[in-house]
């Protein structure tokens, strides 16, 4: 990180909530964030903006850009990736990718704390019946107590494109300990709430708040995993996590605009 | 949010990503095309004959950052962004997955090098692709817009000053050709695949119907579809190319009829092909001939500038920082964004 100080922009649209946050060094944050409406393209720039104003700093200022590439929902990775993408090459620097699930995976450790998030299940809306699913296990030999550990070295299975019913089936399946809950989480665990409380040991109590992966969790994540030596990527390289193939269906009547006629000035 | 015009505007980067190309301009003064880049993603949705919305959504969003670096490049700008004034970008009409690509790089740019954004009509960049090249037109003009997405005669008195005169109440021309190319086995795109073949066949063949409706301005192409599968299907044996040429026929003779009609009833000077479907050898034949025998300009652009361009995005962007001013950055896209007069 050099002398100086380090300014990173995180910038998070996977799921309904769009936002950012600036982190300087870790010490001191800003986060802007909107929820729900599909608003992604409309709230992510001023967002950007605002979190810059908000710090005393000018977006020339921003040193190492991190975003959410997914999995989540495709228009929103978009705009989350093409935004990290121009800002990165407008400003000449790289960007550190972070999954969807890794962000959540580390709000519910700082949310709940070590203990009650010992295992963690994050499941994110896949729409279509479907959820991208990933479990961690954060073993205390391994990590203490440490809220800050990566959440990357404690996932136990990789992120899937799975049904809720298998998802709750797999769950049910697997070995727990005894006294060991499952911390449920993402806004797959608030639409799937009533099957997923099915799952002995199931904790849906934080799932509410935490739906959406957080922009400053993710800042604080990609700010750790930076210290720890992870290198940003050129923009070129950037691209969405879909997880899933492309629907190849031509859509006709989107391409034809109703005939008549207003133009509101942009 | 009110804004103000901004004289001091010069160079411009344009974007454009409404629908499968992936685009990128630096074009100076609203006038001169300092770079253009244009990537097609017409491979990536040949086998499927047709544009399909999640492929080009993906699509832009690997294309961007390779198609601005060479933009930026060959305008002899740093990726600093060093000479630029402005982005503008196409928010709509379009395909909304598409459109927000564009519209999240080009805030996104704005920001980093600190210029004014702004979001113009792919519509009126259109009209501006003829200006870009032939900027002493004269007033008024009609302008023939006829794509795969779009099909509009307008009025043009000026720069920025339109009246729509009419449109199609169906599928776009270029919508046709693709469709109908598609049904006759020849590929995509369609225009071209048919213009092609079309050359040997006999544009007599198959009396298709002609969609003058009540001799209005307004386009239908859907029934004359429909006449070409029923025909093919009644004549397995025709010749495909006799298809075509009548097809082709049928198509170019009400778009320049109308066009040609609202010239005269408009008083125009001169009358401009724009779109995709401009490309269309006889249509441009036809168009030419049509404004020889009235006495008014012809104004057929080069095909690179009839299919959707950047270059055409940062003409009108500059014309509206001028005129109108910028747009705040909490402009979203508008897949469905009209054609209305603004002055």
């Amino acid at each position: 990180m050099g002398g100086g100080s380090m300014n990173l922009l995180a910038i998070e649209s996977a799921t309904n909530l769009v936002g950012a946050a600036l982190v300087t060094d870790g010490d001191s944050a800003a986060e802007r964030s909107h929820q729900g409406g599909r608003m992604h393209a409309e709230s992510l720039a001023p967002a950007i903006e605002e979190v810059c104003a908000l710090s005393g700093l000018t977006v020339r200022d921003i040193d190492a850009i991190a975003v959410d590439t997914g999995p989540g929902l495709f228009t929103g990775l978009r705009v989350g990736v093409a935004t990290a993408k121009a800002l990165a090459q407008g400003l000449g620097l790289g960007v550190l990718a972070v999954s969807s699930l890794d962000i959540l995976a580390a709000g519910a450790r700082e949310e709940a704390g070590p203990g009650r998030a010992r295992t963690v299940v994050v499941v994110v809306d896949a729409r279509r019946g479907e959820v991208f699913a990933s479990r961690y296990h954060f073993d205390d030999a391994v990590s203490g107590m440490d809220r800050a550990v990566d959440p990357a070295q404690a996932r136990q299975v990789p992120p899937e494109l799975v049904t809720p019913d298998g998802l709750a089936e797999s769950l049910a399946d697997r070995d727990h300990g005894p006294g060991e809950s499952l911390l449920i989480v993402g806004d797959g665990a608030v639409r799937y709430r009533q099957l997923l409380s099915g799952v002995p040991a199931a904790d849906l109590g934080l799932a509410e708040r935490l739906s959406s992966p957080s922009p400053l969790t993710l800042a604080r994540l990609a700010l750790r995993r930076m210290a720890a030596g992870a290198e940003p990527s050129p923009p070129t390289d950037l691209l969405p996590d879909y997880r899933r193939e492309a629907d190849a269906r031509i859509n006709w009547e989107q391409r034809i605009p109703p005939p008549g006629t207003t133009w509101p000035s942009p | 949010m009110t804004t103000h015009p901004i004289p001091s505007i010069h160079r411009v980067l344009g974007i454009e990503t409404s629908c499968d190309e992936t685009a990128a301009a630096v074009v100076d003064g609203g006038a001169v095309i300092v770079s253009s880049i244009v990537s097609s993603q017409i491979a990536l949705h040949a086998r499927f004959g047709g544009v399909v919305p999640e492929l080009a959504g993906r699509a832009h969003v690997e294309l961007l950052t390779p198609v601005l670096a060479e933009a930026l490049e060959a305008a002899g700008s740093a990726t600093s962004g060093s000479g630029i004034d402005a982005v503008a970008v196409t928010y709509g009409p379009g395909l909304i997955g598409s459109l927000l690509v564009g519209v999240a790089e080009a805030k996104a740019l704005a920001l980093a090098w600190d210029v004014p954004f702004v979001g113009v009509n792919h519509l009126e960049a259109h009209l501006f692709a003829s200006l870009l090249e032939q900027p002493d037109l004269g007033w008024p003009l009609v302008v023939l817009l006829v794509s795969g997405g779009h099909t509009l005669l307008v009025e043009v008195s000026g720069p920025g000053r339109y009246r729509l005169i009419g449109g199609t109440v169906d599928d776009a021309a270029g919508e046709a050709f693709d469709k109908v190319a598609r049904f006759l086995g020849l590929g995509y795109p369609g225009g071209p695949a048919i213009d092609a073949i079309a050359v040997d066949g006999d544009p007599q063949a198959f009396a298709f119907p002609r969609a003058f409706m009540a001799e209005g301005y307004d386009f239908s192409f859907s029934g004359l579809k429909t006449s070409v599968v029923n025909t093919v299907r009644k004549h397995p044996d025709a010749a495909t190319e006799d298809v075509a040429a009548s097809f082709r026929q049928a198509v170019v003779d009400v778009l320049v009829a109308k066009a040609r009609r609202a010239a005269r009833d408009v008083g125009a000077k001169a009358l401009c092909l724009a779109g995709g479907v401009a490309a269309n050898s006889l249509l441009r034949q036809r168009v030419e001939q049509a404004c020889a025998e009235d006495g008014i300009g012809a104004f057929l652009p080069s095909p690179a500038l009839c299919t959707d361009n950047a270059a055409m995005v940062a003409a009108a962007g500059w014309w509206r920082l001028r005129n109108v001013g910028a747009s705040p950055l909490s402009l979203g896209a508008d897949p469905n964004l009209r054609l209305v007069p603004t002055a």
